[in-house]
């Protein structure tokens, strides 16, 4: 215990309790350093007594990714939690790993500005755990992933020498785009201490337009066709039978985002009205666009036993929806769907934690076959126990292991809670 | 000096025609669009399918041969020049577009497919792929990925690594791993965002899976007239500020103009010190009340006249200014070294200043024609080759800008890559940890450091072995 305390000062480190556990390992001692210096000294310590170290900001999304092999120390990183640099005029700014989404959020809405992120939990929700479990929302559709905003970031390394890539401006081919390694890496190749992104004027308006489906194959058609109307959607997703009260009642809806200058948003709900009325479906308006959108965000972390993701091609999400209501509905299970549309990502919330093992075992393989996949997004440790939580990663598995050996030699960093075992 | 067994052996895997080591052949080679040094390799070996790249790959990893990947040549910062590689394996004759997948907006492109005829392909179904270098009638796909190249449209759209979902890459190995696809989110590190901008030194590119956009409903399009630079750049600043996101920002100086004018008489402000190009586009709905927004910020700002392309036709002369002004340049001087730094764009009022004292140190003329919106300057440095001493000129100048660049806290490339032309300041950017990081990523890759050697890093072996042949080829 001494020995962190030295590091951290003795307020900051504790032996771990029942509270800290990762997906039920209750790490020995939990840190939380205050500066970029005490993290890399916790890191060396970590190394110096191989031990295994798994990071996290206020523990918000620690039930994404496979049970760790080992847990000695739980890093928090809650205290480095500043804005470090926001220039509003160069649209960038600069966070340490440790800042709420919330506090970004509202730093940046004083200039007319956003980070266009939006994960579920936004309160918790800290910079480096968006990064490390490249966590993303319905604004997706519009605004891409983390990885499309990510300009620098500075990660501790398993040496404990602070790593740099990338820099502070929107543009920059300048060495490798080592930011790129450790988005959704699960910070099993280094710590993230900084990050710089590019941020994005606010929309003036945002609405949400309800359109009530009979099947979410009907919603994912329609969505389909707004998608490839003359104005793009902010969001747009696809809910299965029974997850919206606003329109559909027991029905799937697509729910289409708009966001912009009024005139646009009327002219999308213009596009909407039409492409719905052209199906004879019904829509509902809804003026506060960006608090449905907030609620869709929270549909993963929602109660549930389990929350999976599959991937596919935006044309399949119907099917694929309609899959997975036909076997829970033959297995007795009741499930909830949420299709992010455009980027082809289907979350399956699954009530009872022995579907999970079942539907995995429908799904998978024909999603893999395709390119695709399923993941076990989301469940408690216990549930994760004999579950390949990640499935196949592809022909790139060897080239993954060698970049995790090369970053991380002794396994330090999170270990096996990657793909293949990493 | 390669053995003529192992030429024997490259003609047996892609055909007599695809193996060229004549010297005189190989003078094209010698240099991409990066022309202050040159340097031809022993033998270009141009492959007809992914297959055949893996085959000679393979070939070379048993020899220990190291290779330089080329697409079309057009790169800006040496990234082809083969230092210490005596084979160069061009992409060039693999030209397919195999797969076109409208509904989900994915085409798949073998590595030689030129940037434009993928948005030719998709056209007519209203798409398009969105990163549009300036060389895009010419440069490839494959260049672009290991180039991660930009172009004007970036501000709203995002660089190549935004609409890359998957590559094939033949490792120096010669095995051909596809990584990522068309579907997205593959659980797994990102080893597609690493492949893209790795200039060549990861392995080849053979092919890629790409994103493709929406065309947008309509455009609008403005060139703006301003007397003074700064009065330009505060016009740049104010649009941004007022919550716009244009499809592009660019400026061009006084220089580009007159050039420009006296290439294409298309009635441009010769006495302008600078004119923006501002383009918007997106719904009908939203547009007017944009435009009135950028009309006066560009007012308040002083400029001084306000030209609307009325038509397709317009546009498109607007922007064939704008895409040909590397052209134009050739009126000007013989020889031209374009440089590419980045900025925050608040900072390119002080790069312009920056730019014009190294030009009047060095007595050199600079035209300025660039991506304001994303801070990314190109100034373009005019020269005569055969004046040994106004290259070197050119060349301090470059550095002294680079340096200028990071001073204000940008980078020195933000779309043309380090390849040999910026080695010596990437310290400028990363320590030695950071390269450490970089070197041991790309041995994950490479273990042997066979693919594109001695780009990127200023490593110090190196440096002994690329002087010499750089500084006799270059001055």
């Amino acid at each position: 215990m001494s020995a962190w305390a030295e590091i951290v000062g003795a307020t900051h480190a504790r032996p771990g309790g029942p509270g800290d556990a990762v997906d039920g390992l209750v790490p020995r001692w939990v840190v939380s350093p205050g500066s970029v210096a005490e993290v890399q000294g916790c890191v060396r310590a970590a190394a110096a007594g191989g031990l295994a170290l798994v990071a996290s900001g206020r523990g918000a999304h620690l039930d994404v990714g496979a049970p760790p092999r080992r847990l000695d120390v739980l890093l928090r990183l809650d205290r480095l939690g500043r804005v470090l640099d926001h220039q509003a005029h160069d649209m960038t700014v600069t966070l340490e790993a440790g800042c709420p989404l919330s506090l970004v959020a509202d730093t940046l809405a004083r200039a007319g500005q956003w980070l266009p992120l939006d994960p579920p939990r936004p309160a918790t929700t800290t910079v480096g755990g968006l990064l490390a479990a490249n966590l993303a929302g319905p604004l997706r559709t519009s605004q891409g992933r983390a990885r499309d905003l990510l300009l620098g970031i500075r990660v501790v390394g398993s040496d404990g020498c602070v790593v740099v890539g990338g820099g502070r401006v929107v543009k920059n081919v300048a060495g490798y785009d080592l930011p790129k390694m450790h988005v959704g890496a699960l910070g099993t190749l280094g710590v993230i201490v900084e990050a710089t992104f590019k941020i994005r004027p606010r929309p003036e308006r945002e609405e949400a337009v309800v359109v009530a489906c009979p099947t979410a194959s009907a919603a994912a058609d329609a969505g389909l066709a707004i998608l490839d109307g003359g104005v793009p959607p902010l969001w747009l997703e696809v809910t299965g039978p029974g997850e919206l009260a606003e329109g559909p009642g027991c029905g799937a809806a697509a729910v289409v985002g708009l966001g912009g200058l009024v005139e646009e948003v009327d002219a999308g709900r213009e596009l909407v009205r039409e492409a719905a009325s052209r199906r004879g479906l019904r829509t509902t308006i809804v003026s506060d666009g960006a608090a449905l959108r907030g609620r869709l965000a929270d549909f993963s972390v929602a109660p549930a036993a389990g929350v999976l993701r599959a991937a596919t091609l935006p044309t399949e999400v119907g099917p694929v929806v309609e899959t997975t209501v036909a076997a829970a509905r033959e297995t007795g299970v009741d499930v909830r769907c949420l299709a992010d549309l455009a980027s082809g990502i289907v979350r399956i919330a699954v009530a009872e934690a022995t579907a999970l093992p079942v539907l995995l075992k429908i799904l998978r393989p024909a999603l893999e076959r395709d390119g695709g996949s399923v993941v076990l997004e989301r469940s408690q440790g216990a549930v994760k126990a004999g579950l390949d939580v990640w499935g196949d990663p592809g022909p790139g598995m060897e080239l993954m292991r060698r970049l995790k050996v090369t970053f991380d030699p002794s396994g330090i960093f999170a270990p096996g809670r990657f793909v293949g075992g990493l | 000096m390669l053995l003529a067994p192992l030429v024997a052996r490259l003609r047996s895997i892609v055909g007599v025609e695809g193996v060229i080591d004549r010297p005189e052949a190989l003078l094209v080679y010698e240099c991409d669009g990066y022309t202050l040094e040159r340097a031809a390799p022993e033998v270009v070996v141009l492959p007809r399918t992914p297959a055949e790249v893996a085959s000679a790959l393979r070939l070379l990893a048993a020899e220990r041969i190291a290779f330089v990947p080329r697409g079309a040549g057009t790169g800006l910062s040496g990234g082809t020049l083969p230092v210490g590689a005596p084979v160069m394996i061009c992409t060039s004759r693999m030209q397919r577009i195999e797969a076109i997948d409208v509904a989900n907006r994915r085409v798949v492109a073998q590595a030689g497919v030129v940037n434009q005829w993928v948005s030719n392909a998709v056209r007519a179904h209203g798409l398009c792929y969105a990163p549009d270098p300036s060389s895009q009638p010419a440069c490839t796909i494959g260049g672009n990925v290991a180039e991660n190249s930009g172009g004007p449209h970036t501000l709203k759209y995002g660089v190549t690594t935004n609409h890359v979902l998957g590559v094939e890459l033949a490792l120096p190995s010669g095995e051909l791993v596809a990584l990522g696809g068309a579907v997205e989110d593959r659980p797994g590190y990102d080893l597609v965002g690493l492949v893209v901008g790795s200039e060549g030194t990861f392995g080849i590119v053979t092919r890629a899976t790409l994103r493709l956009v929406r065309l947008p409903q309509a455009y609008r399009t403005f060139l703006a007239v301003f007397d003074s630079v700064e009065a330009a750049s505060e016009a740049v600043s104010g649009i941004i500020g007022a919550g716009l996101v244009p499809a592009a920002l660019e400026m061009m100086d006084q220089l580009i103009i007159q050039a420009l004018e006296a290439a294409f008489h298309v009635g441009l402000p010769t006495d302008a010190q600078a004119v923006l190009l501002i383009e918007l586009d997106g719904p009908v709905a939203g547009l007017d009340a944009q435009s009135q927004r950028v009309e006066a910020v560009c007012r308040s700002n002083g400029a001084r006249e306000l030209r609307v392309a009325r038509d397709d036709a317009e546009r498109a002369t607007l922007w064939k200014c704008r895409k040909r002004a590397f052209g134009a340049i050739g009126r000007l001087a013989p020889n031209y070294c374009t440089q590419d730094g980045v900025v925050p764009r608040t900072r390119v009022p002080d790069i312009l200043r920056a730019i014009g004292a190294a030009a009047a140190r060095h007595r050199l003329r600079v035209a300025n024609v660039f991506h304001a919106g994303d801070g990314n300057i190109h100034p373009i440095l005019l020269f005569d080759e055969r004046d040994r001493d106004e290259v070197a000129r050119v060349l301090a100048a470059g550095r002294e800008i680079l340096e200028a660049c990071v001073a204000l806290g940008g980078s020195i490339t933000g779309e043309h890559g380090i390849g040999v032309e910026k080695i010596d300041q990437v310290p400028l950017l990363f320590g030695p940890d950071d390269l450490r990081a970089m070197m041991r990523l790309r041995a994950v890759f490479d273990p042997e450091g066979r693919a594109n050697p001695h780009k990127i890093f200023p490593d110090a072996k190196v440096c002994v072995e690329t002087r010499a042949p750089r500084r006799q080829v270059a001055l």
